[in-house]
């Protein structure tokens, strides 16, 4: 379980990295492009697209590093074994609401298909599937965490970074 | 019905420490399974909600932040700031809150903000001889002035969610966000003097020169901002691109000490940061359709203007509002879900947008300090090494004092407003 959740980790910070990467370089493309003469119509449809694909990567990440907040005031000041429990019960909750979210977010990835981007002309299925990706990432990385705290004896608390804020 | 379940679920869900944006999405599922509405439509609402333009400039902000903040603009502002104020009675905690505005004008969020202000200064206000507890609290404080004075992620936001120009936000949030740091200069000061805080030597304006040709780099990062928006010659996701790459080449070739490899984590993490806002805002989008549909917006403003249509008093009403819930929800997302229905109100006695979002941003960051959901309270008190109790204690001086400014700032329309209304007529 480790290694396959250390692959899914590392496969979606490489998508994160990807993802903003294309989104600076384009905004760049703009803005040069716009200096020295004009700009090419596709690149704000090519961001916004790019942002998306980085929020469905990095959906499942915010989750573990602590950037989807929560109140904890509440619940971390229970007594006993109760700041576990209810760690636990959210991370469920978490993938609940994921896995119930999965076939409509597929049926309005599928709507998709019969539109295109007006710049790009892409089919916006691959872009609606952005909504499938944040929900898949989300769902993934919540039932590692309950996997973890149920077999391995894990507090469930997340990843919090120490050095960027 | 629905309604109550939506409420319900939302209030359970912060208690039991669900993640805000994930308690959106349980309480607005809920509501659509209670009234029968095909769930298709909240995949569809987020997506509305985050295909933003204007939202894409919150990770290229928060990059630029993380980049100046790795490559070593922390000490050089401090110590510039030490040069200005360091030899008045109090003098660290005034370096405190001026380097905090500073440091605003660099990364627009305030929890960056406290982490690393609080980082250097705590420590080193403890070793001179400050309490502990006043360290944090001024640390804390003053960090809320980040995210009014531009660049500003919250201000982001109430552009994508009225449509108000964020230029205009920005500068809107310029005076304002002054006037709280003055004032909590001026409350340090006060406290300084009447508990006979250390001063440092005067030293010398030879220093401020040297100081400011250190700092002046990272402080021009805020200037690149502002003009990019003011001459409309870069749209603000563009501003914090440029922003971005500007922050890169000073930390790599100028101060020399942003690690090059370091520079995809810095990348990544910042990516994630924006995600875990943006998901917020997908989530939120879901939830406040659901509000307006209801339309929680017209009840609201008919309900207050059922007991007041005076302008002064629907003001202090929606202050009060506001900042109890700072108190008990997170910026974002209290932003996000009352936004909407307050602008309704405040537009139908008259109140402009621009100084309504203006106010409402202020006040919500005044919740960052109080108990029991204070962000930047909990990493200031983590960083001191203190319980929360006496940093609470501490810093009811400078909660006072920033209630004060935001009555000033909600009833003089003029200091919100005058700013954009000269540079973006």
């Amino acid at each position: 379980m480790a290694r396959i959740e250390s692959f899914v980790y590392a496969a979606c910070r490489i998508g994160v990295g990807v993802s903003f990467f294309v989104l600076i370089v384009t905004v760049l493309t703009q803005v040069l492009g716009r200096t020295f003469g004009s700009s090419p119509i596709w690149t704000e449809e090519l961001t916004r697209f790019a942002m998306l694909y980085m929020v469905a990567f990095g959906a499942g990440l915010s989750l573990r590093s602590g950037d989807l907040v929560n109140v904890d005031v509440a619940c971390e000041n229970t007594p006993g074994n109760w700041p576990w429990r209810l760690r636990l019960i959210s991370a469920t909750m978490t993938a609940m609401l994921c896995a119930y979210l999965i076939l409509p977010a597929w049926k309005y990835v599928s709507i998709g298909a019969m539109q295109t981007s007006p710049a790009m002309t892409l089919r916006m299925d691959f872009v609606h599937f952005t909504v499938f990706g944040l929900l898949v990432t989300l769902l993934l990385f919540s039932a590692f965490r309950v996997i973890r705290m149920v077999f391995a004896g894990d507090d469930g608390k997340a990843d919090v970074r120490e050095d960027l804020v | 019905m629905g309604l109550s379940i939506l409420l319900a679920v939302f209030v359970v869900g912060l208690i039991i420490g669900l993640p805000v944006a994930v308690t959106l999405g349980v309480s607005s599922l809920s509501y659509l399974l209670v009234m029968g509405i095909p769930a298709v439509v909240m995949p569809q609402k987020m997506y509305a909600g985050m295909d933003v333009f204007v939202l894409l400039s919150i990770p290229g902000f928060i990059l630029a932040g993380n980049l100046m903040n790795r490559g070593g603009i922390t000490e050089r502002i401090i110590r510039f700031a030490n040069s200005l104020v360091g030899w008045i009675r109090g003098g660290l905690g005034l370096t405190n809150v001026g380097a905090s505005m500073l440091f605003g004008g660099i990364t627009g969020t305030a929890v960056a903000d406290a982490a690393s202000i609080g980082g250097v200064m705590i420590p080193g206000m403890k070793k001179a001889g400050y309490p502990a507890d006043f360290s944090a609290a001024v640390t804390a404080a003053s960090s809320t002035v980040g995210p009014i004075i531009p660049p500003s992620v919250p201000m982001i936001i109430v552009g994508a969610l009225s449509g108000i120009s964020v230029g205009k936000m920005f500068l809107a949030g310029a005076i304002p966000g002054i006037l709280m740091g003055l004032a909590m200069m001026v409350t340090t000061y006060l406290i300084a003097r009447k508990k006979n805080f250390p001063k440092q030597d005067w030293q010398g304006f030879r220093e401020i020169g040297k100081s400011f040709a250190g700092a002046f780099w990272a402080l021009a990062m805020t200037g690149i901002i502002l003009y990019g928006l003011l001459s409309g010659i870069a749209t603000p996701t563009e501003t914090a691109i440029v922003a971005s790459v500007y922050a890169m080449v000073i930390g790599l070739f100028i101060y020399r000490e942003l690690p090059i490899l370091e520079i995809p984590k810095i990348l990544v993490d910042s990516a994630v940061s924006a995600t875990g806002i943006l998901l917020l805002v997908g989530f939120a989008n879901v939830f406040g359709w659901i509000l307006v549909s209801e339309q929680i917006p017209q009840a609201i403003a008919s309900a207050v203007l059922s007991m007041t249509d005076n302008k002064f008093l629907v003001i202090l009403i929606i202050n009060i509002l506001l900042l109890l819930v700072g108190m008990f929800m997170e910026t974002i997302a209290a932003l996000i879900i009352l936004f909407v229905p307050l602008l309704a109100l405040a537009v139908a006695v008259d109140i402009e947008p621009l100084h309504f979002a203006t106010f409402a941003v202020l006040n919500l960051m005044i919740g960052l300090t109080t108990p029991p959901l204070g962000v930047c309270l909990f990493v200031c008190a983590g960083i001191a090494r203190l319980p929360l109790t006496p940093v609470v204690i501490a810093i009811l001086p400078f909660l006072f004092t920033n209630i004060l400014v935001l009555l000033l700032v909600s009833y003089v329309p003029a200091i919100s407003t005058w700013l954009p209304s000269v540079l973006m007529p």
